[in-house]
């Protein structure tokens, strides 16, 4: 369990959380490269469809990141993404997964620290949570 | 002296602007020009342009590649329509006047046709001697290099070295060369003309105690950057010129040749040598080990831009970088070790020191050239004691002579920022009253027609930069490629070096035709950065600008994985595998444009506001004003004089008085703004006016932020508790108002950095250092007898105002320094005033009995209007809670949403001179929008399935636009014009009847199966 190296699915709004990562690399600040970000217009494009296909596929989480509250650039879309998030992890719960697989989180353009900070965390999150379960064997090929 | 503050009545024959200079500041006026569809020749006496910028290896405060950002700007440049570029090409007479000039230029001869020579080398190769420029790495002497981004993109020989023509000749395919080229004198009508010249930068080898040039491992700024340059000698491997060793102690020595009165000294301060000493040491640090020890010696630490405190602040803090108060006396060379040893005393010891060091870097500043001052005699321009132009002093872009404008370090010295500033505000200013050009407005219509690929099968290319070190230096670039180029479909896979060049870009390019390829994904950059440099190229060779791919490959992954490569070399393939899969389901789509609504809303009618205003409204744009006080002026009602002996009031005055009566103004004060929708080009603001706050909307294009910031008056030193302790404002309204009451003071002591530079306030409010130095010598100057104190903590009087520094010494103003640690106290003794400090020269703690304290309290953001204002239009602010601008170097004025534009101490604490010049930039880059008389809405926009759809309305309620209906054929439309584009219905929909198209279901899908391909 050790050696587990989650892969972990990061779908940014352009906006805002994809401008924060960029800005965590200008600032030169690490967080673990388990993260890959997707780049949506907005948080609120992301549907449940994408997060379900990203776990089915074989990623040990998901997380979508938007503006902060009331700082979206489509008015809402931030907010829209958390309850479709919401709507996931009870699904997951019912389904016997760990809903703590998928995640919203909210940071604004300039907050390079928090993307770092909030990539570090979920990562940290999943490698305690271990494999998808849907993924038979994951942990051998990631520890190999 | 004051020239002549507004606009011009230029008449003009011909419509074109010259602009002298091919530096950063140079290329700015000459594309904002060409983007507000103005004519514009740019001629530089290099034989590419781009200027000092291009040299450096990074930038502060991002630490940023510096390439990377210019070359966008200098690709741009060979790209404009209205704009012709002449390098080789000096100004050598001026004659008529403002509107209606005759220009003689002089081009010196080339020998290569650029328009045929396709930098292939083979020439340099041949004649290495003779060839000037090579693309890529020089091996020789560090200042002659340029950079491999070079516009134009041509090499130029010197015709002295070579014997034999024929065989030179013979080595070019292209049959280029010119060997009967002759130079070409030029006569040409111009309106006006932009100076951005520059300057040079002082050789430290005329001084004998540094050892420039005499000792290996004493280099200059400049030297400094190109050795750790990755297009620089040492391909950016920072080692010492003696043994090519790294160093593992570098030292810094500030202000040679600056501010200083000895023999080779000038008296100015250069402005930008701090800062770029703070980010050498950092980047050193960052780059070349974290035990390589680094140690500025300065004398007072000049951050004082925006957010430079903090950027301070991190190399003390957090990169351990050394501070030594203390300006050297020599270096010596230990002969044996070719080490450096530097004699020098901090303030507080009598002795002088000596300590070893592997390596010193002499930050040197700016100097104008001798080239320079012979032009500036050409164009007939008044001098100041410096050899800098002679500017205005409200309005520092004009020159003395109406019609020549002026920008950049040749106006004073300044930093980048400054001068894209200064640049774009010279360029509205030299547009002025310049009719538009009619040449054809759509963009589009340079490109070929686009291929249509309907039926083909995939062919995709995928081109890794490196960026130089950027990228290349962490991940193995040809292991990346070999990992991705069996993915299916892939035809090509290459490293590309720098991508963003005309070099790479046109090697792309023949890639794409050779290949047939039809989808491209690029490894580089950010797309937010580069995405439309590389879209354009596609276009270039018929594609639609929709079949390419960026991969974030440095900002989200070499730079925040720059220890970890195995890390950064797994994840780089994964996110190309990523880019790949998505590529391969893009489609060609087709963007929408509206017309663009032609008004102008500016919020805040302080000095900026109404500057703006002027400007747009002087080129027949409807403005309006929104201020929410009950009348113009802001903040510089309450300031009586300039450090320059300016009378504030009747310049306010005029101003308002000519926005009061301009036709094309609207003044709306005690107004408010309520709510914002709209987009970029088509905005709608309400605002309650008036005392009885009536609703009204307006329709506008773009929007100039100009709320300003508010005078600081924190609780500290006994400010509002103690009689006579009072702010260097109210000491400019005594000084004016009541001159007796100061003439009877016996002792004035000021205080700085009052509520700046400081827990909850971390930033320098940069006006105060020259506000109590201009109070200070008002004092002087009508109470030679009253003693002035001046307590310290770095002296910040940035560029010439050093001159009136000194000259406050020179009048027996005392300057004592003290530090955060041990402030002033001031207390009260029987009724009088005392100020008790530190001095470190005494090295005791001393008290000063004062008549009064002035406090130098600058200046704080409006923390709630921001916020307010922020929040309505969706605006990122700082975290000292001013706007954030696009981009801190070459976006300075230019908001990161389209549409909004900034200026003046909204954005950070200024001068009213720097605010009227920020104000005029914003005006002069809201027009360059505004001249695109339509808005691009792109293609990203939602599309309904009508087969799909059930006509739920959920589209309908969930739009924040209000956009979807329900049509009469009973299903959902979604007018592309309308849409913004957030797919937020088509996450929404029920029925997956609505596509966002580029964000497509199977295109999201795809990229995360290219993530799990194993």
């Amino acid at each position: 369990m050790e050696h587990f190296e989650p892969e972990i699915v990061a779908f940014c709004c352009h906006y805002c959380a994809y401008t924060a990562a960029d800005m965590a690399g200008s600032k030169r600040i690490s967080y673990p490269s388990n993260v890959k970000i997707i780049r949506v217009p907005c948080s609120g494009k992301v549907d449940a469809i994408h997060l379900m296909k990203a776990l089915e596929k074989g990623a040990d989480g998901v997380y979508v990141a938007g503006c902060l509250a009331g700082d979206c650039h489509f008015k809402n879309g931030n907010v829209r993404a958390e309850a479709r998030v919401n709507r996931v992890r009870k699904l997951l719960t019912e389904l016997g997964w760990e809903p703590e697989r998928v995640a919203m989180y909210n940071m604004s353009a300039g907050m390079g620290e928090a993307f770092a900070q909030v990539a570090k965390e979920f990562t940290e999150t999943i490698k305690k949570l271990g494999p998808n379960p849907g993924r038979t064997g994951a942990v051998d090929k990631a520890a190999s | 002296m004051q020239m002549n503050q507004n606009s011009e009545n230029i008449l003009s024959k011909d419509r074109r602007v010259l602009v002298i200079g091919g530096g950063v500041g140079g290329i700015r006026a000459a594309l904002d020009l060409a983007e507000s569809r103005r004519n514009v020749l740019l001629i530089d006496k290099s034989y590419a342009i781009g200027g000092l910028m291009t040299q450096l290896d990074r930038t502060f405060p991002t630490n940023n590649c510096d390439l990377c950002t210019v070359s966008p700007h200098l690709s741009q440049g060979g790209r404009e329509k209205y704009l012709e570029i002449k390098p080789m090409t000096c100004l050598t007479g001026l004659t008529g006047e403002a509107g209606a000039f005759s220009a003689t230029l002089m081009t010196e001869p080339r020998y290569i046709d650029t328009e045929k020579c396709t930098a292939c080398g083979e020439c340099a190769k041949q004649f290495p001697d003779a060839v000037r420029f090579t693309p890529g790495l020089d091996p020789r002497a560090p200042t002659c290099m340029r950079y491999p981004q070079a516009t134009p993109f041509a090499f130029s020989i010197d015709m002295s070295k070579i014997t034999d023509v024929e065989a030179l000749k013979k080595v070019c395919k292209a049959g280029a060369i010119l060997p009967e080229d002759q130079p070409k004198k030029t006569v040409m009508d111009v309106a006006s003309v932009v100076l951005s010249m520059g300057a040079d930068l002082f050789d430290p080898n005329v001084l004998d105690n540094f050892g420039g040039g005499r000792f290996d491992n004493v280099v200059t700024g400049l030297e400094y950057e190109r050795i750790m340059s990755a297009s620089g000698p040492f391909q950016g491997n920072l080692v010492r010129k003696s043994d090519g060793k790294r160093p593992k102690k570098v030292a810094w020595i500030q202000c040679v040749g600056s501010r200083g009165i000895n023999r080779a000294d000038v008296p100015y301060c250069s402005s930008v040598c701090c800062m770029y000493a703070l980010k050498e040491a950092m980047v050193t640090k960052e780059r070349f080990g974290e035990d390589i020890e680094t140690t500025i010696f300065f004398m007072d630490m000049r951050t004082h831009g925006k957010g430079y405190e903090e950027y301070y602040n991190r190399a003390r803090d957090e990169y351990n970088v050394r501070m030594v108060r203390s300006r050297p006396h020599t270096i010596l060379e230990k002969p044996d070790t070719k080490n450096l040893s530097i004699a020098y005393a901090v303030e507080d010891k009598s002795v002088q020191q000596n300590e070893e060091f592997d390596m010193v870097v002499l930050s040197t500043g700016f100097r104008v050239n001798s080239e320079t001052k012979a032009l500036a005699q050409n164009l007939g321009i008044q001098l100041n004691e410096h050899d800098f132009a002679e500017s205005d002093h409200f309005n520092p872009v004009l020159t003395s002579r109406p019609g020549v404008y002026v920008c950049g370090v040749y106006e004073s010295p300044k930093d980048i920022p400054e001068t894209m500033v200064q640049a774009s505000a010279a360029a509205a200013m030299a547009a002025t009253n310049l009719p538009v050009s009619s040449a054809g407005l759509n963009g589009e219509d340079m490109f070929p027609p686009e291929r249509d690929i309907t039926g083909e099968d995939p062919r995709i290319g995928v081109f890794v930069c490196d960026c130089g070190f950027e990228i290349g230096g962490v991940l193995n670039v040809a292991n990346v490629l070999d990992a991705v180029k069996t993915r299916p479909d892939v035809v090509v896979a290459e490293p590309v070096g720098y991508g963003c060049s005309s070099e790479s870009m046109a090697k792309i390019e023949v890639m794409i035709t050779k290949h047939k390829l039809n989808r491209v994904v690029i490894g580089g950059c950010s797309p937010r950065t580069h995405e439309t440099k590389f879209q354009d190229l596609l276009r270039r060779v018929g594609l639609n600008r929709y079949l390419v791919e960026m991969v974030n490959l440095r900002d989200q992954n070499t730079w925040t994985h720059m220890n970890e490569p195995e890390k950064a070399q797994e994840k780089a393939v994964k996110l190309l595998q990523v880019g790949i899969a998505g590529v391969r389901t893009n489609h060609p789509l087709r963007e929408h444009t509206l017309p663009m609504n032609q008004n102008a809303l500016v919020v805040g009618g302080g000095v900026t506001g109404m500057t703006a205003a002027l400007k747009l409204a002087d080129q027949g744009i409807k403005t309006y004003i929104v201020e929410r006080a009950p009348s113009l002026g802001g903040l510089a009602r309450s300031l009586r004089k300039t450090i320059e002996g300016d009378d504030v009031a009747p310049f306010v005055q005029n101003l308002v008085d000519a926005v009061t009566a301009h036709s094309n103004i609207q003044v709306l004060t005690r107004s408010v703004i309520v709510d914002h929708s709209g987009m970029p080009g088509l905005f709608k603001t309400g605002i309650q006016t008036g005392v009885r706050m009536n609703y009204m909307q307006i329709d506008h294009g773009v929007t100039i932020l100009a709320t300003g910031a508010l005078a600081n008056r924190p609780p500290q030193y006994g400010l509002g508790t103690i009689d006579n302790v009072m702010t260097q404002l109210d000491m400019d309204s005594l000084l004016a108002d009541e001159p007796e009451k100061v003439q009877a003071m016996d002792q004035i002591v000021m205080i700085q950095c009052v509520g700046s530079r400081e827990e909850g306030n971390p930033n320098c409010s940069r006006i105060c250092c020259q506000a109590a130095v201009k109070n200070a010598l008002k004092i002087k100057a009508i109470s030679p007898d009253t003693e002035v104190f001046i307590l310290y903590r770095d002296m910040r009087t940035y560029g010439f105002l050093e001159d009136y520094y000194r000259k406050a010494r020179d009048l027996g103003v005392k300057f004592i320094r003290f530090s955060l640690e041990n402030r002033p106290r001031v207390r009260q003794d029987d009724g009088e005033l005392v100020v008790g400090t530190h001095d470190y020269v005494l090295d005791s703690d001393i008290d000063i009995a004062a008549d009064c304290v002035v406090l130098s309290t600058g200046l704080v953001a409006d923390d709630e209007n921001t916020e307010d204002l922020a929040l309505m239009f969706h605006l990122p602010r700082t975290e000292d809670h001013y706007f954030l601008e696009d981009h801190v170097k070459l976006r300075p004025v230019d908001m990161a949403q389209r549409g909004f534009f900034l200026a003046g101490t909204a954005h950070s604490p200024k001068v009213i001179r720097e605010c009227i010049t920020q104000a005029q930039a914003a005006a002069g880059r809201a027009q360059t929008m505004l001249a695109k008389k339509e808005i691009n809405l792109g293609a990203c926009v939602a599309v309904v399935d009508e087969k799909k759809c059930a006509s739920c309305l959920i589209c309908v309620r969930v739009c924040p636009f209000d956009v979807p209906f329900i049509n009469a054929d009973g299903v959902s439309q979604i007018d592309a014009d309308k849409c913004h584009g957030c797919g937020v219905c088509a996450g929404e929909c029920p029925a997956k009847a609505i596509q966002l198209l580029a964000y497509e279901d199977d295109q999201i899908l795809a990229k995360l199966d290219g993530l799990f391909e194993r």
